[in-house]
């Protein structure tokens, strides 16, 4: 197992390369400084003394070194451009792992006719940020599954009572609170998500400016302002451009997202140019009219591989573009996804899941979580310790649960 | 001992940290310019998930983030808090269990799919007015002609007669005295009989000049007319969309990217409830033809004649198939009779 320590070389102040007498001279030497008959009743001397003990089990043991040094092995390997000292998430879950927690949360969800599924979701999503890790960090989900209970009865009951509303009034009452209430909903799920999202125990934010603007007012109308681009460019002017608008919504859509989220005290930045996502999704629209092609050609045979190809370039070309031009405070990120790596994934997980009906879905989740994961990268790494947190705020889960429902998942 | 990293909850900072478990009912954290005591009470454990590592998050904001698992365990057993967590954990650990919950998820699923969501669009389906399932089809006529149908080219006492054959039918069924006959003509479909659920069937003229008698086309009309009093469009969208729902839940937890996948399985189980509907009209119109004497033959003797026509469906595996097989429509009506 990967200790979570200090590196224990640097415990004992040697370089990695050190030889075994070396580190024996030196661990006794520590071990004299720290004996626990000089300092007895000293907790930090006999943390000190329990610390060299590792050390020296450790690393005067061949097979036992060369497998610590292994771990370390691809984490220092520097990535290519001008991000130096950066590292790549790591993703420890495994597919055996999940699965026995996916199993559990569908038996008991179908149990309980589906009141579990918030419990559940909250296993899930905590499975997952768990296993990534940052610089020997992991990431925590905090949610609450009873406020994600809470808003998932709002909002079905909702919609229940507009579709009946609607029904019998024969108005587009539906569209009419849809517009409506959408502002509101983008940045409660925004918030809701970044809220309950932790590392190293400070939390991730959204929200319309930092901080926040009060009353209640004058956070909606700025609201409403600022997510009046995901209501006008998608539903009216990318039709109406024939989709030609789409590429600069996407990048707007990610330009707000980044903009208005925080880890801590400090914003995200985002300077891509809208240029860019339009070249990507040229490339991108070109390999479309391949898969239209391709599957009339081949009888519908060929639908499947070309346009997961399709989909592999387009989410490949986007991440890449998004991730390179955000930054967080120091931290710049980059990403490193692959067209052919992400359409051999995704390849194999369909024909994996439409072959075993469904069973090896946890096993897509998990490949799909490690690709994705390890091919991001953070730097320079010594910056991570310099976050502030912020004052906690409860928010609550109904806005996060109906932008789930209307598609808006913020995955930061 | 425990061996954890240790964050203040006011900065990102991260310190190298021991925690005893000493004297009983207290923590004592330690390490580089820390040293801290809690009580018990005074720490909340995450829930303990696969091998994930878990966080002490103590009462001034503070918390511990450590791999040793079990040692949390040991330490907070007699906690309640943790006991909902720790079953769950016991559940997903043992085999048997997992087992267990497959053997049970993947029963209830399948009872859901083939039984469950049947009946509910049955009940609801015909709970509503049948207005509703009017509602579907309104325009779909109107469509159809404009894409696919042209007038039919029967001479006019054929399609006189037709009617008669029709009418014949509907005033025997309850509800079916405002259905309709419309007769068409298609080169896009050939030989062919549709049902819309606004109470109207197409009969194409390939498919009347097809029938070598009129009990055949009784036998047709009779297969439609039961696709209609049975509100199979309206039951057909609710399954759809509830089917959908199910299988959406199950494969979920995926990327935009592989829910094309989830296509693939509700395809299935569509094809599924198409073929039982083909079944029912079947058996509705089995029923009719034995009422009123003709063999039931007939319907079996056009069915083949169209398959061997338009050599569909030969190749096409079963399940991959909107309809049953003809054989085996045919030896269902051996079993009815």
């Amino acid at each position: 197992m990967n200790s979570i320590l200090q590196d224990l070389y640097e415990r004992i102040g040697l370089p990695r390369n050190a030889s075994r007498e070396d580190i024996e001279q030196a661990c006794l030497r520590l071990a004299d400084k720290y004996r626990p008959d000089l300092h007895p009743g000293d907790p930090v001397a006999a943390a000190k003394f329990a610390q060299i003990e590792a050390a020296y089990a450790t690393l005067t043991e061949p097979t036992r070194r060369t497998a610590y040094d292994k771990q370390f092995s691809h984490a220092d390997t520097p990535v290519a451009g001008d991000l130096r000292r950066s590292e790549h998430l790591s993703f420890t879950g495994t597919a055996n792992e999940y699965f026995r927690i996916w199993i559990v949360n569908l038996a008991l969800s179908i149990l309980t006719l589906g009141i579990y599924s918030a419990w559940a979701k909250v296993r899930r999503k905590k499975y997952f940020y768990g296993n990534t890790l940052l610089n020997d960090a992991a990431f925590e989900y905090i949610a609450d599954p009873k406020a994600i209970l809470k808003g998932r009865l709002i909002v079905v009951t909702t919609f229940v009572v507009l579709s009946l509303l609607e029904k019998f009034s024969g108005t587009n009452l539906f569209w009419i609170v849809y517009l409506g209430v959408l502002p509101y909903v983008v940045i409660k799920a925004g918030r809701f998500n970044a809220t309950n999202s932790a590392f190293r125990n400070v939390r991730f934010r959204f929200g319309i400016g930092f901080p926040p603007q009060t009353g209640w007012s004058r956070r909606y109308i700025a609201g409403y302002n600022k997510t009046s681009q995901f209501l006008i460019l998608p539903l009216i002017l990318v039709p109406l451009s024939l989709g030609l608008l789409y590429p600069y919504y996407v990048y707007r859509k990610r330009q707000f997202i980044l903009e208005h989220s925080a880890y801590g005290m400090t914003p995200f930045a985002f300077d891509a140019h809208p240029g860019a996502f339009y070249f990507a999704y040229f490339k991108a629209a070109l390999l479309f009219l391949l898969f239209l092609a391709g599957s009339v050609v081949t009888i519908g045979i060929g639908a499947l591989p070309l346009y997961i190809l399709f989909a592999a370039h387009r989410d490949a070309a986007v991440g890449r573009l998004s991730w390179k031009h955000a930054s967080l405070g120091d931290l710049r990120f980059n990403c490193h996804w692959r067209t052919w790596d992400l359409f051999k994934l995704h390849l194999l997980n369909s024909l994996a899941i439409i072959f075993t009906l469904g069973l090896m879905v946890p096993w897509a989740a998990i490949r799909t979580a490690r690709y994705e994961l390890q091919g991001l990268s953070i730097g320079p790494i010594d910056a991570v310790d310099g976050f502030v947190a912020a004052a906690q705020e409860q928010v609550s889960a109904t806005g996060g649960e109906a932008g789930e429902l209307l598609g808006f998942d913020f995955g930061l | 001992m425990i061996e954890a990293l240790f964050h203040d909850g006011k900065s990102s900072q991260q310190r190298n940290v021991l925690i005893y478990a000493d004297p009983p009912g207290h923590l004592r954290v330690i390490g580089d310019g820390v040293d801290i005591g809690y009580t018990l009470a005074e720490v909340r454990p995450s829930a303990r998930i696969g091998n994930t590592r878990r966080h002490l998050r103590f009462a001034d904001g503070s918390h511990c983030e450590t791999e040793d698992n079990d040692a949390i365990d040991r330490i907070f057993s007699d906690v309640r808090a943790t006991k909902f967590d720790g079953l769950l954990h016991r559940w997903e650990s043992r085999i048997g269990y997992v087992i267990f919950a497959l053997v049970l998820a993947a029963g209830a699923l399948w009872a859901g799919l083939t039984y469950g969501i049947p009946a509910l669009a049955k009940q609801v389906a015909f709970s509503l007015s049948p207005a509703t399932d009017r509602m579907l089809g309104q325009e779909a006529l109107a469509g159809l002609d404009k894409v696919f149908l042209r007038p039919s080219q029967l001479p006019p006492e054929r399609q006189a007669g037709l009617r008669a054959l029709f009418a014949e039918i509907t005033t025997s069924v309850p509800g079916a005295a405002d259905y309709r006959l419309e007769l068409r003509t298609s080169k896009a479909i050939g030989a062919n009989a549709l049902a819309l659920p606004a109470g109207i069937v197409v009969v194409t003229d390939p498919l009347v000049e097809l029938a070598k008698n009129d009990h055949e086309l009784t036998a047709v009309l009779a297969h439609e007319i039961g696709h209609l009093a049975q509100r199979h469009a309206l039951r057909s969208v609710l399954h759809n969309s509830a089917s959908a729902l199910v299988i959406v839940a199950v494969t979920g937890d995926l990327g935009s990217l592989v829910s094309v996948t989830a296509a693939f399985p509700t395809l299935l189980v569509n094809l599924k409830y198409s073929r039982d509907f083909e079944r029912e009209a079947d058996d509705f119109a089995y029923d009719y033809l034995k009422r009123r004497g003709i063999p039931t033959e007939s319907l079996n003797a056009i069915l083949l004649r169209l398959e061997k026509k338009t050599g569909a469906s030969r190749d096409v595996p079963d399940y991959l198939s909107s309809h049953p097989p003809v054989r085996e429509r045919a030896e269902r009506s051996r079993v009815t009779r």
